[in-house]
């Protein structure tokens, strides 16, 4: 695309045809990407992002190509990122893999027919890039499990944190698209299941080899300028390559204080890498500023909420910026940029507080994925709980992903009947309240019990631990149950639009303080069955689920395939008719009746 | 003060305590005035209770195992329900 066709949020200068890093990029991707054009105002960040690039992506090492740019495409696909995987879509197109492949894997790369370690790799590579406090070292494991030695899994981890920091990138500086975009579908999250909250510093999970600061300049910089070797950097020394070229790209960006100070891009990397729940980096920040001269409860106090921090409000409206972008779930519009220019910033500010955001969280990634013990006592361990509301939408509940069924599961997808038995005896009688529920009669619904579990059965291999395997497992049941009812013609109306007509309530009788002790337990079971079974179908459908399963509203709207107004209403429905049917027998003037 | 129509319109959030605390005091203040309202509403509420405790449509423990044996025996000698991956 021509560079004048540029719609980034910043202006491209020309910086010649024989700019050596746009060399490299035209010879490894075919163009020069528009993200690269749209940072030519500082080019000592686009000359070492190319050396840095060649190291971890172009040069030939023991991941091929393929999986390299398949990882970029899978996590870019992860993070919303428009941008991302039109580049690499184009780029695997050009290395010959099939356009059917690669449309799949933009859909959801595990129907995508990769072989097993492949879709290990992205496995590991999405949780990485999207849940990595989740990430502990049962994943590296399940990559060892696949072949992969400590040297490819390090490619691994550094590929995915390449990808963190290209996304990063691209959602602050919007460059356009350098080929055909992509559809992507929206709620593609492919997090593996049943992990616990783990934090990031439950390793180094990687083997690692000595290396003296004497002979090894990255060590003899790191010393110089820290005091110390941060073991962020001790875990990478099987490829002592990357951490040269990490070294110079960290002189280039976090070095010169021209543009944004010392200062301001220290207490950028503090926020993004609280946002990002990163103990370990969050406490070596921390520590760099005490070493600039805050004291340690300023330091807090920035990482905890920059807004009550002693800042000027320009350096805060900075931090709101960086701490949007480093979060990758928002998106970040024009009005983000005018803000930061009404606060006297120029676009070489705004240029290089991106820079150093993607920067914070390539090492945000990195760490977690190496999973490194702290250099410095950490004053804060992070937990969920230090989420930002916003974000902890996006995170697992404590504890929510844990499904009680994963391991029960597992098994039968290896292949184990006796496993299924289980599965099948622990929710038997959750399957049949359901079915007798909606297709409403005993022997309909032994036959949709059957065919309920055949099915999940013959489908449990394409299980993928979305949702726990219970809601699947209801799903299933309500779609059997559906098609008996569709089969009998007794649903007609299910899929019409609602015909919504005024409330009349016909029993206003006020009812007793304890209106179930006017019956036994049986006749109460009873009442309820009748009436239940009385409801028009598709009114008894939503109710048997939310009011007799008690599943959520969304578990039920996902399981019916309805909106979830039209589940609301029909529940409200539901539970009025049901109330007038009960009234008669409940009612503070009921004789007893129909028991 | 709100009509009992739009008291209805609210009714299926607030049984699900889905209202802002604004609405909330809508209703409860319509509720405190309107009877027929107050009586639907404590009704419902006292209808879902019955029902959710009812134990309606749960499996005979005894009727289970017949079930259970005959899905896995149907599985064993079905070689259609290959697991496939």
């Amino acid at each position: 695309m021509a560079a004048e066709n540029l719609m980034s949020y910043l202006q491209e200068v020309d910086l010649g045809g024989t700019f050596p890093p746009f060399v490299s990029f035209e010879e490894h991707f075919g163009v020069v990407p528009n993200l690269f054009r749209a940072q030519t105002l500082l080019p000592r960040v686009l000359e070492c992002e190319a050396e840095f690039m060649g190291a971890v992506l172009f040069k030939d090492s023991i991941l091929s190509r393929i999986q390299k740019e398949c990882i970029l495409l899978a996590v870019g696909v992860e993070c919303q990122s428009n941008y991302c995987v039109a580049l690499h879509y184009q780029v695997l197109r050009s290395l010959g893999v099939p356009v059917s492949r690669l449309d799949q894997i933009v859909i959801n790369y595990r129907k995508a027919a990769l072989s097993t370690s492949d879709a290990a790799l992205l496995d590991f590579a999405t949780k990485l890039a999207m849940r990595a406090p989740w990430l502990s070292r049962e994943d590296i494991e399940l990559l060892r499990d696949q072949g992969f030695n400590d040297e490819s899994i390090l490619e691994a981890i550094l590929v995915t944190s390449l990808a963190s920091f290209l996304c990063t990138l691209s959602t602050g500086l919007s460059p356009s698209p350098d080929f055909e975009p992509r559809v992507i579908p929206t709620s593609n999250h492919t997090s593996p299941p049943k992990a616990a909250y783990v934090g990031g510093t439950g390793g180094p999970y990687l083997r690692a080899v000595e290396r003296s600061p004497e002979s090894f300049p990255p060590f003899a910089i790191f010393l110089e300028r820290f005091g110390f070797i941060p073991n962020l950097f001790r875990a990478q020394t099987l490829r002592p390559d990357v951490l040269e070229a990490e070294v110079e790209l960290f002189g280039n960006v976090l070095g010169p204080k021209d543009v944004l100070s010392h200062m301001q891009k220290e207490c950028i990397l503090l926020v993004a890498a609280a946002t990002n729940l990163n103990t370990y980096c969050v406490a070596d920040h921390c520590e760099m500023l005490h070493i600039m001269g805050l004291s340690m409860e300023e330091a807090d106090q920035i990482a905890l909420d920059h807004h009550e921090a002693d800042l000027s409000k320009e350096t805060k409206a900075l931090l709101d910026f960086a701490l949007k972008l480093a979060g990758r779930r928002f998106r970040i519009r024009s009005e983000d940029i005018d803000e930061l220019i009404g606060h006297g910033f120029t676009e070489e500010h705004i240029l290089e507080t991106v820079a150093v955001t993607a920067l914070n969280n390539f090492l945000n990634t990195l760490q977690m994925g190496l999973g490194t013990t702290p250099d410095v006592k950490p004053r804060h361990v992070y937990t969920l709980k230090d989420a930002l509301p916003t974000l902890a939408e996006e995170y697992p509940a404590e504890g929510a992903q844990i499904d009680p069924d994963a391991s029960l599961v597992a098994r039968v997808q290896a292949g184990d009947l006796e496993a299924f038995e289980e599965l099948v005896i622990r929710h038997s009688r959750r399957v049949h309240r359901t079915l007798v529920g909606i297709v409403g009669n005993v022997q309909d619904a032994q036959d949709a019990f059957q065919e309920t579990f055949l099915k999940a059965f013959r489908y449990i291999g394409s299980f993928e631990g979305r949702s726990t395997f219970s809601t699947w497992l209801l799903s299933i049941a309500s779609n059997t149950a559906l098609q008996c009812l569709r089969e009998r013609k007794s649903l007609e109306s299910f899929d019409d639009e609602d015909y919504v007509e005024e409330f009349h309530p016909r029993f206003v009788r006020a009812w007793g303080d304890n209106p179930e002790q006017l019956y036994s337990e049986a006749e109460r079971r009873g009442l309820v069955e009748r009436a239940v079974m009385m409801l028009p179908s598709k009114y008894r459908v939503v109710l048997v689920l939310r009011d007799i399963e008690q599943v959520s509203t969304g578990e039920a709207a996902a399981a019916l395939n309805l909106e979830i107004p039209t589940l609301k209403s029909r529940l409200l429905r539901a539970r009025l008719m049901l109330r007038e049917a009960l009234a008669p027998h409940f009612a503070t003037s009921a004789k007893r009746m129909g028991s | 003060m709100i009509t009992c129509s739009e008291f209805m319109d609210e009714f299926g959030d607030y049984l699900e305590s889905e209202v802002s605390t604004k609405v909330r005091q809508q209703l409860e203040d319509h509720v405190a005035h309107c009877r027929t309202c107050q009586v639907i509403c404590d009704s419902t509420r006292k209808t879902l209770k019955i029902v959710t405790d009812s134990g309606s449509f749960d499996l005979p423990e005894a009727a289970l195992k017949p079930i259970v044996d005959r899905i896995m025996a149907k599985i064993r000698t079905d070689q259609g329900y290959s697991n496939s991956f």
